[in-house]
């Protein structure tokens, strides 16, 4: 008797499917399972046939062979434990699945059916493949009914999932029960409100906000660096379904959905620590990659928070991500791709000691330390940097006053306006705009054009610069509502740059 | 006469040692200073502008310019008919105790030593006490009583060292005579540079002594700042203003280009 029930094994994003066979042959009692199956997936023996018999059907007393195909493929985790349990019963009772249903689930030896790791990942990418129902754990079946167009059905336990199949008592679709998905507009963690001063901090926010920019703040201890990347968040639009669903992507494969309603509408803000190793800020683990942290913080805000203190190598692997808006990384296990288009915002002092350019305090570190200091931060990364602003630290007796600076909300409503104008251009932000849609969507008046190149030339702007520069100039200009570059949003761009103190 | 100061000095020390360096350099002074960041290289940089003769008294080797950036400067210094002079042999790496043994040799070569912002426990301070060792001349700057840069040269004023207000000061203390003093330099004026003048308001609000950020220029104008950054980069494009640290000051002179 043979019983074969699809299923799909993850290789980062990417849903592959497969198919668990079952066959109960006559021969010595024997339970085989091939299909070059990983560690986890190999255990799923134990499990499955502990499962079966405490749920009180009968595992086949005959040779009984499991096979995942196709063969060459390799299987991870323990999503196939339901699918195989499934196929077992089915092939004992001579029943075939109902057509374009695919199962996915970890099976307790009770046989209850457990929450697994990327669900949402897997039930996009069934729907993809054609699959039009499918059998996930109950604690996952609100992720999977993100999905349009799939009959989601809420396994409980694996005595309940058979029962349906062979028409013993049937189980009822998952409808999403929990508050539905609201684009509702939280009031901001931190509010710029709250900011004293530091006015050109806040505009280059605006910019980095409206534009998808990349910014780097210096300043001295204190000086309100943290305070100012806090409040980005509460400036950017929510996300986009299409994005929430990217989002929750990432979050399924780290098993962080939960609950009923797992999409969420803010964007991401990640702050990781600066002891952060490479694989954590870009994605690794053994077999294959785990996405990062430069994943986590996809379609939102990458906060490096002193960012001279991170380890050289984990830096020189951001430049990868920060060009392209995706990281691949490759392990023992193969090669996955995450998408990691965020929005980093890095803060340093501008010395080890943090008081160089105070005009109070006296740094204390010698010229080299400063040099080696800024050389840890510069070239490629600062490059790829567009916004760089230094913060000073506001007199004392102005903190006691009541700031007077403008609240998120009226730079939110900017902020919105001016990304909807980029997306209705170009449809990508102008950080992403490639140099040929540069000069096509964003043209420079002569002036303006001899400004910035006079600027290149003097200060040795290198190409990408120059790009950056120019692609800063555009967002300045949509901010502006203004169709046209004018030299005004040229000077203004260049502007944000930080002259290195050992000059 | 030897100029000298610390290595990172605030844009006030910068724009007197430079205005001195060329000042002097322009009355037929020899500037010498030790090549290093801030202070020793705005003297430099200032004899060369005033088109005189400088001399480099290193702490390294001859052949090893320390800092390295610094060694189109030093070719400069060269080509302009000065020198780099060193007690070390050829191939002598920068050693913390070679600097000191280097800031005596100064003073000894220097009929003069003028010190422009030293903070307390600077290097400068040593060439100064060298030259009093050896009965040379110390002359100091003033500053700013609130800029810790200030301590050392006010401890040398206090002390009794000439205080220097421009290059007339110091051309007084060499014993110049009173037709050289009056020759090459302008009347007299004090150590500010030229008003304003022209493009843009902005210019009138900054100061050539004390940084200020584009968002404390736009508070006073009352602009916004994006306006303000643009118009500064205009005039920073233009050589008008420079930037420092994290703020902006009026440049020495226009269209001067910075090494």
């Amino acid at each position: 008797m043979l019983a074969a029930v699809d299923s799909c094994t993850l290789a980062g994003l990417d849903v592959r499917h497969v198919e668990v066979q079952a066959d109960i042959a006559h021969g010595d009692t024997k339970f085989l399972l091939v299909g070059l199956a990983a560690t986890a997936v190999k255990e799923a023996r134990e499990r499955v046939r502990s499962a079966i018999k405490n749920s009180g059907l009968q595992f086949p007393g005959q040779r009984l062979t499991v096979n995942l195909a196709p063969a060459e493929l390799r299987k991870e985790g323990s999503r196939l434990d339901l699918p195989i349990a499934v196929a077992i019963a089915l092939a004992r009772a001579g029943k075939r699945p109902p057509p374009h249903t695919a199962f996915l689930g970890e099976l307790a030896l009770d046989g209850a059916v457990r929450h697994v790791d990327g669900v949402l990942v897997a039930a996009l990418g069934l729907r993809k493949l054609g699959y039009e129902r499918v059998f996930v754990p109950a604690a996952n079946a609100a992720e999977a009914a993100l999905v349009d167009g799939l009959v989601v059905t809420a396994c409980g336990s694996l005595k309940a999932v058979v029962d349906h199949l062979v028409g013993v008592e049937s189980i009822e679709p998952y409808v999403a029960t929990g508050p539905g998905p609201e684009l509702g507009v939280e009031p901001p963690e931190h509010d710029l409100a709250e900011v004293h001063g530091q006015e050109e901090g806040r505009r280059a926010l605006e910019i980095a906000a409206a534009g998808g920019h990349h910014l780097l703040l210096s300043g001295p201890p204190g000086a309100g660096k943290t305070m100012l990347a806090r409040c980005l968040p509460g400036i950017l639009p929510p996300l986009e379904l299409e994005e929430a669903l990217e989002v929750a992507q990432v979050r399924s494969l780290l098993g962080e959905l939960r609950g009923h309603s797992p999409l969420g509408w803010a964007r991401p803000f990640r702050a990781p620590h600066h002891g952060v190793s490479a694989a954590g800020l870009i994605g690794g683990g053994s077999g294959l990659a785990q996405p990062g942290e430069i994943s986590r913080s996809h379609h939102g805000v990458l906060f490096l928070d002193e960012l001279a203190e991170f380890q050289a190598p984990v830096l020189q692997a951001l430049r990868q991500p920060l060009e392209t808006g995706r990281v691949s990384i490759t392990r023992s296990g193969g090669s996955v791709s995450y998408p990691a288009r965020f929005t980093l915002v890095a803060a340093t002092n501008p010395c080890p000691c943090g008081w160089a350019g105070d005009p109070v305090r006296s740094c204390r570190c010698s010229p080299g330390a400063i040099d080696s200091y800024q050389r840890r931060l510069s070239g490629p990364l600062l490059d790829r940097i567009d916004l760089k602003v230094g913060v000073r630290r506001i007199k004392l007796e102005t903190l006691a006053s009541e700031p007077t600076g403008e609240g998120s909300a009226p730079v939110r409503e900017r902020v919105v306006a001016a990304r909807a104008t980029q997306l209705a251009r170009q449809g990508c932000l102008n950080a992403q705009l490639k140099p040929a849609r540069l000069r096509q969507l964003a043209a420079l008046e002569p002036a303006s054009r001899r400004t910035l190149e006079r600027w290149a030339e003097q200060r040795g702007l290198t190409a990408r610069g120059f790009h950056r520069a120019w692609r800063v100039a555009r967002t300045s200009a949509d901010l502006d509502r203004a169709a046209q570059i004018a030299e005004r949003h040229i000077l203004e761009a260049l502007g944000y740059r930080l002259q290195d103190v050992a000059a | 006469m030897a100029i000298v100061g610390s290595r990172r000095p605030s844009p006030y020390g910068e724009a007197v040692a430079e205005q001195l360096g060329a000042d002097l350099a322009k009355a037929g002074v020899v500037v010498i200073s030790g090549l290093a960041l801030g202070i020793d290289a705005a003297a430099h940089r200032g004899a060369l502008v005033g088109g005189g003769v400088t001399i480099a008294v290193m702490g390294t080797g001859v052949d090893v310019v320390y800092p390295a950036g610094h060694s189109s400067l030093a070719e400069e210094i060269i080509a302009a008919g000065g020198a780099l002079v060193s007690q070390f042999p050829d191939g002598t790496t920068p050693r913390r105790h070679n600097f000191p043994a280097r800031n005596w040799t100064m003073a000894a070569l220097s009929d003069l030593v003028v010190v422009v912002e030293a903070a307390e426990g600077s290097g400068a301070l040593i060439t100064a006490e060298a030259a009093l060792h050896l009965h040379k001349e110390v002359l100091a700057v003033p500053g700013s009583v609130f800029s810790p840069l200030s301590v050392g040269t006010h401890g040398l004023i206090r002390d009794g060292a000439g205080l220097v207000q421009n290059a007339r000061d110091v051309l007084a203390a060499l014993g110049a005579t009173q037709e050289v003093l009056d020759d090459p330099l302008a009347p007299p004026r004090s150590l500010g540079f030229a008003p304003p003048r022209g493009r843009d308001g902005i210019l009138a609000h900054l100061s050539d002594v004390l940084a200020l950020s584009a968002a404390e220029i736009a508070r006073k104008l009352q602009l916004p700042v994006a306006e303000v950054l643009g118009r500064l980069t205009s005039l920073e494009l233009d050589g008008a203003v420079r930037r420092h640290h994290d703020g902006y000051v009026r440049a020495l002179r226009s269209g001067q280009k910075r090494a």
